[in-house]
């Protein structure tokens, strides 16, 4: 096609179609599907109700992945997730069994995630010379510290107003009342990070944090306000791990900020900020789980499907490296 | 453009190695417990084929211990697989990813689905898991715990390893042996707080004070050590040096042993020893000769207990008990009529029986295995 000045460009429009199946996201919705017919094909139990009864665990780590991703797009990290996780159970439990009404005890356990994502958000503006990765990993250690103090000898408590914990855990026909809790999330997510200012500011610091504050961005307050959106989930996933448990103890919440970001990761959002689409993440969190079930359904051993969720995401992060090398060769030949 | 249709075939490639590698999963041996692959839907109609499989035959049990590579765990296992597979039933082993409540909520979900018979479960933690096995009981599931306790509402029955009476009659029939049936006597125990070892002491009185033949044994102190092994070594000098002519003492704490083994046998003294430690960790003290400060001491086989725990779920889905105190089952292997019985707090549990000695001469078996 001849532009205005006679130039020729090259760059037409592809056929969307085909551009959306070959994108990321797309190759993730066909794993996606192969993982629920491989999975179908394995197990037997791999039934709607049979996932979907044990789905919750894994939905209270995708509360986690919302804003984990938002906070990765930033650049940054946080690893302190499941102590915080940790923290807010234990003072859910506590304030529970004090007597204290139930919509108060979940009001605590947000404002307790909260809280503890206001220090995060504190110490890594105010100290922007330290990596997130060390303060969260300090504040991880403390948080899960604070949580072993309080609960003492035993380390473990148990709701005695299980009733009112097993409420919310309860569901409409197969699907728990949480899975539809994360659908509106996920919504509300990928809306505020494709058509808000906050999420394009987001991308924005992930890419360019110089430029970014240049050019009026508020970037203290933005990082501030994802680390504070992280607590308050983190707060949610402790309400929904307790309603499960009934109760809190002190490896509640271990090792979900890593689940947290393996999601993330795998769906294509990178660590060093700036890239990636939430969508691609959702789409990526629900194989993880899918994956996940089928293979507890046919007794794998744990261990092996820790192995095989490690090797897609070594995977998903090489796969992009691979072929931009691939076409860095290919543009110097054709140059050559 | 090549750059996603490399990315597509590389995908496509992880999933089909993803298949190979369930396929090859799922056709290891069903004895191959490290593996924890038996394949339910084919082991539930291959046995229903052989009927006489045993009274175990086409059902499923399941055991989930507290976490991988722990080799008092494995002994478990172990235990228990021998009997349901010489009863013709099939095993399945669900480790957790790692040892918390969490990653056994995980594996004992995973096990509802696949619908098995009974599920015995070593807790992590007493309270967390009684959502899930309430929901595996409202699912039909018999379920019953070994080794660590859950809560009572949450299981039908425990396997416990350590009756209080057993325990307390082992200790005192050492102390006697190892006196030679006379003289003074001490206790190192852990914190003046614990409630298992104060059981213990207190049985232990009342078991000296009820038969003659333990008259002429002096109980001159009990120390606490706090399971610290700093206290527990100062305390049994203290002991040493208060009462020279000690003739045994019996510490009911792997920590306080293991620190009283130390001091006695680097001070060559003629005291000895005995209680309930750890053999890897009692290995060199234990000995028949006076180089050595342990003539023998007690803890529980876990092997037992996970064969005991096997007995427990067969009869638990056979009908043959329910759970309630003062049923009675078989355990050939064992050779004992277990009898359910009340345990604090409404609950029940069966209890393994005398803990197992560890003597010199099966000292070196068991050192490696916990």
């Amino acid at each position: 096609m001849a532009g205005k000045s006679g130039r020729e460009i090259n760059a037409t429009p592809q056929n969307t179609l085909k551009k959306s199946i070959l994108s990321w996201e797309g190759i993730l919705v066909i794993i996606f599907l192969a993982v629920l017919v491989l999975c179908r094909i394995l197990s037997p139990n791999y039934t709607l109700n049979n996932v979907l009864r044990e789905m919750p665990k894994y939905l209270s780590e995708i509360f986690l992945f919302f804003p984990m991703a938002y906070i990765l797009m930033l650049g940054e990290i946080d690893i302190s997730v499941g102590s915080i996780v940790c923290l807010s159970a234990t003072a859910g439990c506590l304030a529970s069994n004090a007597g204290t009404p139930f919509p108060l005890v979940i009001l605590i356990m947000l404002l307790v995630g909260g809280l503890c994502g206001v220090v995060n958000g504190l110490i890594i503006t105010r100290f922007p010379e330290l990596p997130s990765m060390i303060v969260t990993l300090g504040t991880q250690i403390i948080f899960r510290g604070i949580a072993e103090i309080v609960l003492g000898n035993g380390g473990s408590v148990s709701v005695t107003d299980s009733a009112s914990f097993r409420a919310i855990s309860k569901r409409v026909g197969p699907f728990p009342y949480m899975f539809f809790l994360v659908v509106i999330c996920a919504v509300v997510f990928v809306i505020v990070s494709v058509k808000m200012k906050f999420g394009r500011e987001l991308m924005a610091i992930g890419s360019n944090r110089r430029t970014s504050l240049y050019s009026g961005i508020k970037v203290k307050a933005t990082i501030f306000k994802a680390y504070v959106i992280m607590g308050v989930f983190s707060g949610l996933a402790a309400l929904f791990l307790t309603a499960a448990s009934y109760g809190a103890n002190t490896t509640t919440g271990d090792g979900f900020e890593m689940d947290a970001i393996a999601m993330a990761v795998f769906g294509g959002i990178a660590t060093t900020g700036g890239k990636g689409k939430m969508i691609g993440g959702i789409i990526a969190a629900f194989i993880i789980v899918c994956l996940r079930i089928g293979l507890g359904q046919i007794n794998m051993n744990s261990q092996l499907i820790l192995l095989i969720i490690g090797i897609l995401l070594i995977a998903a992060v090489i796969l992009p490296n691979i072929s931009a090398s691939f076409k860095a060769a290919k543009k110097k030949k054709s140059q050559a | 453009m090549k750059k996603r249709i490399l990315g597509l075939v590389l995908s496509v490639a992880m999933v089909a190695s993803l298949l190979a590698g369930c396929g090859s999963s799922s056709e290891a041996p069903a004895a191959d417990t490290a593996a924890a692959t038996t394949d339910t839907a084919a082991a539930d109609t291959d046995a229903a084929a052989t009927t006489d499989g045993g009274s175990a035959a086409g059902k499923t049990y399941a055991i989930v211990p507290k976490s991988a590579g722990n080799p008092y765990n494995e002994k478990e296992v172990e235990g228990f697989t021998k009997i349901i597979e010489a009863n013709g039933g099939t095993v399945v082993v669900n480790y957790p990813e790692d040892a918390t409540a969490d990653a056994q909520i995980t594996v004992i979900n995973s096990l509802i689905s696949q619908g098995v018979d009974s599920i015995a479960v070593a807790a992590n933690d007493a309270n967390a898991l009684s959502a899930v096995l309430q929901d595996a009981m409202d699912a039909g599931i018999k379920v019953s715990t070994l080794d660590s306790d859950a809560v009572g509402e949450a299981r039908m029955t425990f396997a416990n390893q350590a009756g209080v009476t057993q325990v307390a009659q082992a200790l005192c029939d050492a102390v006697l042996d190892i006196s030679g049936g006379e003289g003074q006597w001490a206790i190192v125990s852990a914190s003046s707080q614990a409630t298992n070892q104060n059981a213990w002491i207190d049985a232990m009185k009342e078991i000296m004070a009820a038969d003659a033949k333990y008259a002429n044994l002096e109980l001159v102190d009990i120390q606490y050590g706090d399971d610290e092994p700093e206290l527990s070594t100062t305390v049994t000098q203290a002991l040493l040096t208060n009462y020279p002519d000690l003739k045994v003492i019996c510490a009911p704490t792997t920590v306080g042993i293991a620190a009283a083994a130390k001091v006695l046998q680097d001070a060559g003294s003629s005291c000895k020893l005995t209680g309930l430690g750890l053999p890897s960790e009692m290995a060199e003290y234990i000995g028949a000769d006076d180089a050595h400060s342990c003539p023998y001491m007690f803890l529980w086989n876990p092997i037992e207990l996970g064969e005991l725990s096997a007995y427990i779920s067969m009869a638990l889905v056979d009908g043959t008990i329910t759970g309630a105190s003062g049923e009675t089952f078989e355990a050939p292997e064992l050779g004992v009529t277990y009898t359910i019985t009340d345990q604090d707090g409404g609950a029940t549990e069966v209890i393994l029986g005398a803990p197992f000695a560890f003597t010199p001469e099966n000292i070196e078996e068991w050192k490696v295995i916990y």
